[in-house]
């Protein structure tokens, strides 16, 4: 069983770096409030060249969206075998995250080519620009997070393993990962979906 | 280290939750398809269920209904400058294209 620790020798009572960590992920959020601000600005406009709605394909960004919000899961579960010292089922989870995260990262990929062979480029027009880079910028914190991930288990086959102490960091990744994957969830809806 | 020990749910109760995200989204993605049926209602369905979304992960997965208050302050506060940006600019437009 997992728990939640209070700090009473720290002056907020919360232990400072993950303290640190809720900040960054604040900032984090207004990062991408005003990407999502400024591509709803320019939603809905019309402008010259094709539209993103010619060109998306709403069962493959949903699978897309499901293994994203999946990944959140093998995440918290990846945490929760630390915390019962589960050395084994915590790198098994971990490497199951990140090749989550991979899949999602590939299908980006994928869907990002099949828009410019479709002729929806970076510089077809301003919207179009607004898309990829919220998009992309996500994209970006996925490939981090992936990177985080995979960090996390090469230290785990180490022989001292993931340790409690050490467990913080895993803490930190888990928040990051699940971040990534909120941003995702506001970011189907607002762009695929509405 | 540590005096308050608070329970996190189980691994049992995390897929639950997981269980409960892919029927949301398997709803959302519906809606997208009945749009002519469900009409104007879609969008605010899909946003209320977006935001249902959001506050599960946040509170279960990334445990912040466990938290201290500081950290669930930065977070909400996080939020709320991001969302009065969002209908500062919303409204701002609105105003021009009526102008």
């Amino acid at each position: 069983m997992s728990s939640s620790h209070s700090y009473p020798h720290e002056p907020t009572g919360v232990e400072t770096r993950k303290l640190g960590m809720w900040v960054f992920l604040s900032t984090e959020i207004l990062f991408f409030g005003t990407l999502i601000t400024t591509f709803m600005i320019f939603k809905g406009r019309d402008f010259p060249g094709i539209k993103l709605t010619d060109v998306y394909d709403i069962p493959f960004t949903s699978i897309s969206s499901f293994i994203l919000l999946m990944s959140s899961l093998t995440m918290v579960l990846a945490h929760n075998a630390l915390e019962a010292n589960d050395q084994e089922k915590t790198r098994v989870w971990l490497l199951a995250t990140a090749m989550l995260g991979a899949v999602f990262l590939a299908g980006q990929i994928y869907e990002f080519t099949e828009f410019y062979h479709k002729g929806f480029e970076l510089s077809t027009n301003i919207f179009s620009s607004t898309f990829y880079v919220l998009t992309g910028f996500h994209g970006l914190h996925v490939f981090i997070g992936v990177v985080l991930l995979l960090a996390l288990w090469g230290i785990g086959q180490r022989q001292k393993g993931l340790t409690l102490e050490g467990g913080m960091n895993l803490e930190f990744v888990a928040l990051y990962w699940h971040f990534v994957d909120i941003v995702w969830i506001v970011l189907f809806t607002v762009v695929y979906l509405i | 280290m540590s005096e308050n020990h608070i329970d996190h749910p189980t691994p049992k109760k995390y897929v639950q939750i997981a269980i409960v995200l892919g029927i949301l989204t398997a709803i959302e993605i519906a809606l997208y398809y009945t749009e002519d049926i469900v009409g104007v209602f879609t969008d605010p369905i899909l946003i209320i269920l977006a935001v249902g979304k959001f506050i599960i992960v946040v509170g279960w997965f990334m445990h912040l209904r466990f938290e201290n208050k500081m950290v669930n302050r930065f977070f909400t506060g996080g939020m709320i400058l991001a969302l009065v940006l969002f209908a500062i600019v919303m409204i701002e437009r609105a105003s021009a294209n009526f102008s």
